[in-house]
């Protein structure tokens, strides 16, 4: 369908769907020793499957190779617990054969019930997205570590408080009620958006890196959409803004990896066929009752979008939009993005008069964008000095030298110094 | 024409061999199998592991493996054919199989009447 979703993670996008069909039928509680039996069945894979070549149904091969893993495994654990083996009702309570083997769309829904079950109030937020990263999407926690930014040590904490969950409370993934579906879906979504978000405003180097969160994103928002559980608008609509961010991926920064602004941004090189997909998950959106976050986002997305340059953006539009956000989700951060809106539409004065009544919280009022924003109004507004002040706060505050960087250069084209 | 045929000895050092992610193992079977494409004409037989536990019989007596007291230990074989020793070593090199750090292959010509 398009040039992202042709890149293969077979093995990775295998493992989260063995644990999960695997945990579906023995229980989550298994979690260690069902992920370590999916480890064990891939590797094996690669070994034999070099030697004899690939079987003809690869994910029946590995199935079936981690379920008897499984078994084996656990049949050794009851072991040492003195439990006689014999007697344990374990023979015949997971007795396999080939054809009990999951088919791809019994795969898939265990997969979705999994996130499912992933995604609860129980459970932190950031644990939540880490254990989906990790069991679902195949991910090691070195791989997190590298993508989140954080130690490995972190990432294994987060992972570990969504593992002692699902030990401790025997989830069973076959009685997710319709009203579970419901409650957990915006939960669902929001761990989404997180995992898409992390790879698109990440400053990492390497851009496989970068995108291959985003791939992931839209991987599950699909499959997502493509269910009964999660065909509703607002998957639509999740799916239309990651869309719609990663047409325009490739021009954020320009040869030597600077990050450019969007005025500084190369239209004509935007993924156009990226882009009409989003605008057709966009309207597919729309047949709902329900205007949610990601509708909104999504439809300033598609402003950006389909302006043909920065000048004639309607930042009218923008700025409602953004006025909407606020009140559906309220966060300071929408109002800061009004706010350079607004100065596009009515001036830099009107701009920072947005920002004059708004309750600034700490975390914000440290932020480089913060500051940045600021600057950049003070400075349109004629207003030298504060300019340069905020602007050394910004450049004090911002995470990672690409933004330094971009932010010096900024500085140095108004002819100013922090 | 490739008329000698060579037996491949894999050994490794034993552990400190991290676990492998999906992807890295995914990369890892791609890698073989461009390899395998590549020298299709060369390689005779994939060949197998071997296990860790084995003995070794002496005129005086069984020893029991596994054999701690060799610094590496052989893993498994393979067999391939080649002109000469000098294109099987070719071959060999460019396996993935010596990407892995503390991995080293012998290759000893089969020989034939």
């Amino acid at each position: 369908m398009n040039q992202y979703a042709t890149i293969e993670h077979t093995f990775r996008h295998e493992y989260g769907q063995l644990v999960a069909s695997i945990l579906r039928r023995v229980g989550a509680h298994h979690i260690d020793a069902v992920e370590d039996a999916v480890q064990y069945s891939l590797m094996q894979a690669v070994d034999l499957w070099c030697r004899q070549g690939t079987p003809d149904n690869p994910s029946a091969w590995l199935y079936l190779v981690a379920y008897r893993k499984f078994l084996t495994e656990l049949r050794d654990i009851r072991l040492r617990e003195n439990l006689l083996a014999q007697q344990s009702p374990l023979a015949d309570e997971y007795v396999t054969d080939y054809a009990e083997i999951p088919l791809l769309d019994e795969m898939n829904d265990s997969f979705l019930r999994m996130l499912f079950v992933a995604c609860n109030d129980a459970i932190p937020v950031e644990s939540q997205m880490v254990f989906t990263l990790k069991s679902l999407c195949g991910f090691s926690i070195r791989e997190i570590a590298l993508r989140l930014f954080t130690s490995e040590a972190n990432v294994y904490k987060r992972f570990s408080r969504a593992r002692q969950y699902l030990v401790k409370n025997t989830v069973p993934l076959n009685v997710l009620s319709d009203a579970d579906i419901k409650t957990r879906l915006p939960m669902v979504h929001r761990v989404l958006y997180l995992v898409f978000t992390e790879g698109y405003l990440s400053s990492h180097c390497d851009k496989a890196i970068r995108i291959d969160l985003c791939e992931e994103a839209i991987h599950l928002t699909q499959l997502l959409s493509e269910s009964t559980m999660g065909k509703v608008a607002e998957t639509f609509a999740l799916l239309a803004l990651m869309y719609l961010h990663l047409a325009r991926m490739n021009t954020r920064q320009d040869d030597s990896g600077a990050l450019l602004l969007l005025e500084q941004q190369d239209r004509s090189q935007w993924d156009q066929p990226l882009i009409a997909a989003g605008l057709g998950f966009l309207k597919q959106s729309t047949r709902g009752d329900n205007l949610s976050r990601y509708h909104i986002e999504a439809g300033i997305l598609a402003e950006h979008c389909l302006a043909p340059t920065f000048k004639q953006t309607r930042w009218d539009q923008i700025v409602a939009s953004y006025e909407l956000l606020e009140r559906i989700a309220p966060s300071p951060l929408h109002c800061l993005n009004r706010a350079v809106a607004m100065a596009e539409w009515k001036g830099p004065k009107e701009g920072l008069a947005v920002l004059q009544f708004v309750d600034i919280p700490d975390w914000l009022a440290r932020s480089y964008y913060w500051h940045a924003v600021q600057a950049d109004l003070f400075y349109r507004c004629g207003e030298k000095t504060l300019a340069c002040n905020s602007a050394g706060k910004a450049i004090q505050a911002a995470p990672t030298a690409d933004i330094k960087c971009l932010l010096h250069k900024r500085l140095a084209k108004c002819g100013l110094s922090p | 024409m490739n008329n000698n045929t060579y037996m491949c000895i894999l050994r490794s050092k034993p552990g400190a061999c991290s676990q492998p992610s999906p992807s890295d193992m995914e990369l890892m079977f791609a890698k073989y199998r461009t390899w395998q494409d590549k020298f299709s004409d060369n390689i005779v037989d994939m060949g197998n592991k071997l296990g860790d536990v084995g003995a070794v019989v002496r005129q005086d007596g069984v020893n029991d493996g596994p054999f701690i007291e060799l610094k590496e230990i052989i893993g498994g074989y393979m067999t391939i054919t080649a002109t000469s020793l000098d294109e099987a070593v070719a071959v060999i090199k460019e396996s993935p199989m010596v990407a892995n750090s503390g991995v080293s292959i012998e290759i000893r010509e089969i020989m034939t009447p």
